[in-house]
């Protein structure tokens, strides 16, 4: 396949792109419409992008044009997506061509690629979509043929008359089929008429990635364009005091030195803008430039005391309460047989390894980015506004993410190439270094946790968790009055059934430091606090920590993945001198269970034998995106258990890159197992839902192993 | 030998009128235990005393770092194991992929943080590990005049090596690193002064 | 001007001497497949082969790549067949995608030198090459199944 990473805006460009000549059948659903599909005429196609967006192209020569309107950094759904569509449309994979859908919310309703959201938001729309092409294609056929519709079957691309067996293919019915009603209600196929859905197919983005064909952001070249470093306030929100440009403008290459805004929300970061031929001449013109910064205005916070205060809010606040059954305070209050500890994870960073980047091109009355984007049509919206240039004039393009993670979902790098832009009056890509990658922010917030229980006949009766970290809310202008809305994600739904008294709550807390979501977002560290509590709990009744959860959580598919994780771990069978952990958590509609298996490492310290992960996540698309995506949680959440953390020095990051933040590596990953749970359930996500359990079910197996109980993150291996 | 070392040799003994212990020669099949050290004028005390400073040159991060008791390098003024764990390899120049020079370029690389360079950068092969980390003064005094231990080389190869690119490189690592606690012209002096004083261990 | 060879084309570029391999690459040659990841040699996105060695080219400078043979993932092999590339694509090891230049570039040197890799050679050859998306146990299997490819391609011969 060849690739197309875009539409092009321009409407001979796209018509060219997906073969669309005089006849062609396009398909789409109109948001906020959000129900039956429509039918777009190749003749109402316009300039204008709203026409432009349809889902699924269907062109006289049959090839099909699928717009992906979701961004792919890793997670899948360049194939995922068509994956679902050729399956209802029957026609095969290699005949699909993938192009990214420019931002347009009230084309293709969210666009963000975030909370595991592509598959389990869209696919129901998708399946429904695809088979009324197909339907529609075979009543054209059958029309045409003048035959009994009910004789007709498509397969492969064609429309078949099976008594005959003669065929027409889909191009040379596009047109008689566009010509008719789309229907409402199509006929779905059942699950076990699945042909590709629920199969491992081979990634189509694949090849690309092999041969370094595939373009990244960093990769996107446009003519005439030039480069361009930024230098930033290491504090985030102080301003320019002064800048000294004159040995940087003597670096060959350098064009031009000035200032430059970064908008975050309805913040302002500001810095120095270098701008060049080439991007080494933008980065060696950097290294001289001379900045003074006026940081005053704001706390400056170092990282032991933005745990101290947490930590000491929690002692004495309630915070604001999410939610309450029962009344867990009045139960505690009244045993002096409860736990009562805190929890603690750290700040991070998201380091994907395509540093951040972006091109704008501010034309003045128009303005187009390319970039690695998550969130095309936020960025529209905040670019319209801030620039002040009518939404449909901003044309928001995704390429290829090298990872995401949650950060690419922000705003502000595309704000500041835009601004770099206007200033120069041309396109321009503006290069974040790694080290601005990780210094910079935003970051995952550090949080604290107290976790309070009490039981009566071995089983939980009360629990009371209290957070107390930043709410990456109120940097987009959540309201301070109400609480974090992620407070008990991660907790497993099915326990409110058997604990009667419950309770989360979270205590304002605000610093400086800009955070943002984060893979898994808050799961990924209350998964920490609550699956490590549950296990608490579990030996202070002196049960084992699996039979202890399957007591409590008694919801039919909790049963079924306790009942996998431990036949597939060999839980029962475990040796004395292996430390056995397990945590569930529940992400994004989906829950996975993982046990983590432990030993004493020779060398001191202990070892990750293996890692045994269970996702059930409903009705799921390709087992194989699904195994590569909890793998690759497991590795992330390694990391970030074992050892990443983001400190800050008077809100100055003291990790800089890969030395000081180093990453896991090939010869540290342990063995993992990945099973899925064959139901028929709703969609759940995939790319973020085993990422949470890891922590809890490493330092509980530690626990076991050990007999020591670990709260903080992260910690070494080597030293416990 | 190369003739000029030979005359070297023969110089000292010369000199020195004291032809201790052992002599090296390519000629003989079996290495002695020992180089064989002429003093100028043998002097435990000055011999010891010199090696006590040529001691904390070998044990700063500088050198102690390529002369790892295992088979990855170390790295930093903390001298830690050197992060992706590059491999010794059978000459020393690290294996496959992980190559020194992969990363180590011919000169340091500009800025903080980055590898430090030399057109020699190596470890001590695999069949001659020349190990200095966790070493007392008294073992690694032993094992630098031991040619089975340092690479076999004699006095005079001894002598040179201070002047080694690689040696030198130690003062010179780039943005970020200690020196070694004493100047390239004084760790040469000590370390002459200890082999020309008779090449003595200290007792620890 | 700093003659080289890129791909097996001579190359004749106007830039410093100091100017890193990795910049004069992708800015100065348009080859975008080698990758920009951390600017010091940490990552491995940004390996190349200089003389058949898997340089990091964020850190070699053009100096050193003068009067060299360079390749890139965009030369390793005409169709996208070298066993490694192969083996990434039976196995689908790929998530975002943006490290793999480097794995591979790093992955094929080993081959090159040890066709039989144990799981300790593929950690030895393959630790500098870091991978945010944790695709490591498929980047494992896939040169296990690149080296038995490599094997029968020979034995095919």
């Amino acid at each position: 396949m060849t690739q197309n990473n875009n539409i092009d805006t321009t409407r001979r460009n796209f018509l060219k792109l997906t073969g669309l000549g005089g006849a062609a059948l396009c398909l789409g659903f109109y948001f906020p419409a959000n129900g039956a599909p429509v039918v777009v005429h190749p003749s109402e196609l316009s300039d204008s992008e709203i026409e432009l967006c349809p889902w699924i192209i269907i062109n006289p020569s049959g090839k099909v044009t699928l717009v992906n309107h979701r961004a792919e950094m890793g997670q899948g759904s360049y194939q995922s997506v068509p994956q679902i569509v050729a399956e209802e449309l029957e026609v095969d994979m290699k005949d699909i061509n993938v192009i990214f859908a420019i931002g347009n919310e009230k084309k293709y309703g969210g666009q963000i690629t975030g909370g595991s959201s592509t598959i389990r938001s869209a696919y129901k729309k998708l399946l429904k979509l695809s088979a009324a092409a197909r339907e529609m294609l075979i009543t054209a056929a059958a029309a045409k043929w003048s035959v009994p519709v009910t004789d007709c079957y498509a397969a492969s691309g064609h429309v078949i008359h099976k008594p005959s067996g003669k065929k027409l293919h889909y191009g040379e019915l596009a047109e008689a089929a566009s010509k008719l009603e789309a229907p409402k209600e199509p006929k779905l196929k059942k699950i076990s008429e699945y042909k590709l859905i629920r199969k491992p197919l081979k990634r189509i983005d694949t090849p690309l990635k092999t041969n370094g064909e595939l373009i990244f952001g960093l990769d996107k070249r446009i003519p005439g364009m030039l480069f361009a470093s930024v230098e930033r306030d290491p504090r985030y929100f102080g301003k320019v005091k002064s800048f000294d440009a004159t040995a940087a403008l003597k670096v060959p290459g350098v064009k031009r030195v000035f200032k430059v805004e970064m908008g975050y929300y309805e913040h302002i970061r500001e810095g120095v803008a270098v701008v060049a031929t080439s991007t080494w001449a933008a980065l060696e013109g950097r290294k001289q430039l001379k900045v003074e910064w006026n940081s005053s205005g704001f706390k400056h916070w170092s990282t032991p005391e933005i745990f101290e205060t947490q930590n000491n809010l929690l002692k004495t606040e309630e915070g604001m309460p999410l939610k309450t059954q029962g009344n867990p305070t009045e139960l505690l209050s009244r045993t002096n047989k409860k736990l009562d500890v805190i929890y603690q994870t750290p700040y991070q960073s998201h380091t994907a390894m395509e540093p951040i980047n972006c091109i704008a091109h501010y034309k003045g009355n128009s303005i187009e980015i390319w970039g690695p984007i998550q969130a095309p049509g936020w960025v529209q919206d905040y670019i319209s506004k801030k620039f002040k240039i009518d939404k449909e004039k901003v044309i928001v393009n995704m390429t290829f993410l090298g990872g995401g993670f949650g950060r690419k979902a922000m705003n502000d790098y595309p704000y500041e190439a835009v601004a770099v832009s206007k200033e120069i009056g041309g396109p321009v890509q503006v290069v974040w270094t790694r080290e601005d990658d990780a210094t910079l922010g935003p970051f995952r917030p550090g949080i604290s946790y107290r976790c309070e229980g009490s039981m009566s006949d071995g089983k939980i009766n009360a629990l009371k968790f209290r957070m107390a970290g930043q709410n990456n809310g109120h940097w987009s202008g959540a309201p301070k009055d109400k609480p974090n809305g992620s407070t008990s994600e991660g907790f497993l739904k099915p326990y409110y059934e058997s604990i009667k008294n419950v309770s989360f709550s979270d205590i304002l807390f605000e610093t400086s430091i800009p955070t943002s979501f984060w893979r898994s977002v808050y799961a990924s560290t209350n998964g920490f606090a609550y699956e490590s509590f549950i296990d608490e709990m579990a030996h202070e009744a002196g049960k084992d920590p699996l039979d202890f959860r399957r007591e409590h959580l008694h919801e039919e598919r909790c049963q079924k993945l306790i009942d996998k994780i431990e036949e597939v771990s060999d839980w029962k069978r475990r040796k004395k001198n292996e430390g056995y952990g397990v945590a569930i958590t529940e992400c994004f509609n989906s829950t996975v269970g993982q046990v983590v298996k432990v030993s004493k490492n020779p060398d001191g310290g202990v070892k990750i034998d293996k890692v045994w992960a269970v996702m059930d996540c409903g009705w799921y698309v390709n087992p194989d995106i699904i195994h590569a995506q909890v793998e690759g949680s497991i590795v992330m959440g390694l990391g970030a258990a074992t050892t990443h953390q983001i400190t800050f020095k008077e809100n100055i990051v003291e990790q800089h890159n890969f030395y000081d933040y180093p990453m896991p590596r090939i010869n540290e990953i342990p063995l993992i197992e990945v099973h899925i749970i064959d139901n028929e359930e709703d969609a759940g996500g995939v790319g973020e839902p085993a990422l949470p359990p890891f922590a809890p079910a490493l330092t509980n197996a530690i626990f076991d192993l050990t007999g020591k109980r670990i709260r903080t993150l992260p910690f070494s291996l080597g030293t416990v | 030998m190369s003739t000029k070392i030979k005359f070297i040799w023969i110089a000292i003994i010369l000199v020195s009128g004291i032809g201790l212990a052992f002599t090296v020669s390519k000629n003989r099949i079996v290495e002695k235990e020992y180089v064989s050290i002429v003093p100028i004028k043998k002097d435990s005390v000055a011999s010891v005393a010199a090696f006590k400073q040529v001691y904390k040159v070998l044990m700063s991060p500088r050198c102690v770092n390529c002369h790892p008791k295992g088979d990855i390098p170390l790295q930093g003024d903390n001298s830690v194991i050197h992060s992706m764990q590059p491999k010794r390899g059978k000459d020393g120049k690290g294996v496959y992929a992980m190559k020194c020079a992969n990363c180590h370029q011919p000169s340091n690389s500009p800025g903080l943080h980055t590898p430090p360079g030399n057109p020699e950068w190596h470890l001590p092969p695999a069949d001659m590990k020349m190990v200095f980390e966790g070493k007392t003064a008294h073992e690694l005094a032993k094992q630098l005049v031991n040619p089975q231990l340092n690479g076999h080389k004699d006095l005079q190869q001894l002598i040179a090596h201070a002047d080694d690119g690689l040696v030198k490189a130690g003062w010179n690592m780039g943005k970020g690193r200690t020196a070694p606690p004493l100047t390239h012209a004084q760790f040469k002096k000590a370390w002459i002064t200890w082999l020309k004083t008779g090449a003595y261990a200290p007792a620890k | 001007m700093i003659q080289l060879t890129v791909n097996g084309k001579t190359e004749n570029l106007d830039v410093s001497p100091e100017m890193p391999l990795l910049w004069a690459i992708r800015d100065t040659l348009g080859l975008t497949g080698t990758k920009f990841g951390c600017g010091v040699a940490q990552c491995g996105a940004c390996v190349v082969h200089l003389d058949g060695e898997a340089v990091r080219s964020c850190v070699t400078k053009m100096s050193r790549a003068r009067g060299k043979n360079v390749v890139t993932i965009e030369g390793l092999s005409q169709n996208n067949d070298h066993p490694a590339q192969k083996a990434w694509q039976e196995i689908d090891v790929p998530q975002c995608g943006y490290c793999h230049s480097g794995q591979i570039m790093s992955a094929a040197v080993l081959l090159r030198e040890n066709p039989n890799p144990t799981d300790q050679d593929i950690d030895d050859a393959m630790a500098g090459n870091i991978c945010r998306c944790g695709t490591y146990p498929r980047i494992r299997k896939a040169i296990h199944l690149a080296s038995q490819m490599q094997e029968k391609t020979k034995s095919d011969k």
